[in-house]
């Protein structure tokens, strides 16, 4: 139970697994993770944009691509954390198999993480490939500048998802989880149109929650606008810091209830 | 025992607030041996096999493992154990070989190592068959081979068995006991819980009873008969019982019948009235266990 160090090889032990067992469903998993996304994305961007032909002075389409990105990275990374890890944990009992072996918890959860942010990739990437081919994107390059704070933003959203399981007691809890912290990303934080034109109040909620700092730097990347590197900066540190504290909570509160 | 013992505990304490549920026990677990913990449902067994294993810290007492204070336990000497727990917590999805190279990176071993024990331990546990098969198509008895084989991918010297064949048919009980056995040959150190006592007794060397977190006797399955119980035992249907005086006999009434323990049968026979009926067999275990530990049903 004393800290060791980390053993990247019980970290991919872990993050494997979820791979091999991912691999048998992979049609279910490719239906949630990258149909969901894209089906917001065309059904949007057809529907919706017929009746508004620009945002914030950006092509509606183009406007709403780095939107989904994010959305579809978040889900994608929530889900996998939460109702994905929770089974494992609870019904599946096979985080007890393999604090059984010479695996940490540390190292477990980190394995945990480093699959669901790869999975939450497949999804971004498949928005953005396909938004691409859309012509949804007016700056590739900038897009592909935008990965690593995508794959940044998948660790965040799992890093949260994790807390969320080690708080939960059952699956209601993930009810919550979802109601008050998913959906008002998708909906508040600027996915669909510019958060200014919320009242203030809902503003200030909106800049306490990721999803629109990951926003804030994606969006002008794949647009091609200029992009205030102190701005982002600041963004990039939140992303760190809520993760980091996230960890940290999921790795305490999954000790106390994993070890006695 | 000449060489020194893989576990070693001493004054032993587990606290939960004010509930003390392991309360200062002593044992040891030699090598190539097979230690029993014997106890009914909440005697400690379970709490005492998680803080061997590393998952439950002590309040009180030192518990040593492969030589070093468990609280040290290294990743190198937690990778020396092997644990088959009481519940299934295989992955259901895939199949029974991914299940074994699986948990090989668990333990970091190289690939080549992986493949090279994976269809001998299928072998071992007889389920080269099943290789392909996904786990949620065996049977319960596959499954806890399955559970044992898994065990055994990092090679442990010591082989922690909660209770390995409960709710298995005659059949797969007899194969587990026959290959515990062997691995007892090969010289691993097996801990082994259990409730059933004729499983106790074919496979352990030394028998630990634990009830309420203390230790109420240990030893070989044959010292405690001696010490418990007499060689027989002899069953009297009531109400047809020995005639002499009830001190006369060591005996104990189970409801229906009547336990006459004695070394010599015939004299006790003797006692019988014509019209008695009886059955005579050898003491073992149970009657130890269930007369040390008494006859009251454990609610857990």
């Amino acid at each position: 139970m004393q800290t060791r160090p980390l053993g990247m090889k019980h970290i991919l032990a872990v993050t494997y697994r979820q791979y091999i067992v991912w691999r048998k469903m992979i049609w279910p998993a490719m239906v949630t993770n990258v149909g969901n996304p894209v089906l917001f994305l065309f059904a949007f961007g057809f529907g919706l944009g017929r009746f508004i032909d620009t945002m914030d002075g950006i092509d509606y389409m183009s406007f709403i691509v780095p939107g989904m990105i994010a959305y579809a990275a978040m889900f994608a990374a929530s889900f996998e954390t939460t109702i994905g890890s929770f089974t494992r944990y609870f019904l599946l009992k096979n985080w007890d198999a393999v604090l059984a072996t010479p695996v940490s918890l540390r190292e477990l959860l980190m394995g945990e993480i480093l699959w669901a942010s790869c999975k939450a990739m497949i999804s971004a990437l498949s928005v953005l490939i396909v938004g691409w081919l859309w012509g949804g994107v007016p700056s590739p390059g900038g897009a592909l500048l935008a990965l690593p704070i995508i794959f940044l933003s998948a660790v965040c959203f799992s890093c949260v998802g994790l807390a969320a399981t080690a708080y939960a007691s059952g699956y209601e809890f993930f009810s919550y989880f979802f109601t008050f912290w998913v959906t008002p990303m998708f909906v508040f934080c600027g996915v669909f149109f510019e958060i200014s034109r919320f009242p203030e109040a809902v503003q200030v909620i909106a800049w306490l929650l990721p999803m629109t700092h990951i926003i804030a730097i994606i969006r002008p990347l794949c647009t091609g606008l200029p992009l205030d590197m102190t701005m982002a900066s600041l963004h990039t540190a939140y992303l760190i810091g809520l993760s980091i504290a996230a960890f940290i909570f999921a790795h305490r509160k999954m000790r106390q209830k994993l070890f006695d | 025992m000449p060489s020194a013992p893989i576990v070693s505990a001493k004054g032993l304490i587990k606290r939960y607030g004010d509930l003390e549920v392991v309360k200062g026990i002593d044992f040891e677990v030699p090598p190539a041996r097979c230690t029993g913990l014997l106890g009914p449902n909440g005697a400690g067994k379970s709490t005492t096999m998680r803080m061997i294993m590393g998952l439950s810290t002590l309040t009180d007492g030192t518990l040593d493992v492969f030589g070093a204070p468990i609280q040290a336990l290294s990743r190198d000497n937690k990778a020396r154990i092997g644990l088959v727990p009481q519940e299934s917590n295989l992955d259901p999805d895939i199949s029974v070989v991914e299940n074994l190279e699986l948990y090989g990176r668990y333990f970091a071993l190289a690939l080549p190592t992986i493949r090279e024990r994976v269809p001998r331990l299928l072998d071992f546990m007889q389920l080269t068959e099943k290789s392909d098969a996904p786990v949620n198509t065996l049977s319960g008895g596959m499954k806890r081979r399955l559970i044992i084989a898994r065990a055994l991918i990092n090679d442990p010297e010591l082989i922690i068995l909660d209770e390995p064949t409960t709710g298995l048919d005659p059949q797969a009980r007899v194969l587990i006991w026959k290959q515990l056995l062997d691995l007892k040959r090969q010289g691993r150190a097996l801990l082994l819980t259990t409730h059933y006592m004729d499983e106790a007794q074919q496979l352990c060397d030394n028998i630990v009873v634990i009830d309420e977190g203390t230790i109420l006797d240990e030893g070989t399955p044959q010292e405690l008969i001696a010490r418990h119980v007499k060689s027989h035992v002899i069953e009297v249907r009531k109400p047809h019982l020995a005639k002499s005086p009830p001190e006369r006999w060591d005996q104990e009434d189970i409801g229906e019948t009547v336990l006459y323990f004695v070394h010599q049968t015939d004299e006790l026979i003797a006692d019988l009235p014509s019209n008695a009926i009886y059955m005579q067999r050898q003491a073992n275990l149970e009657d130890v266990f269930l007369r040390i530990t008494g006859r009251t049903l454990r609610e857990n």
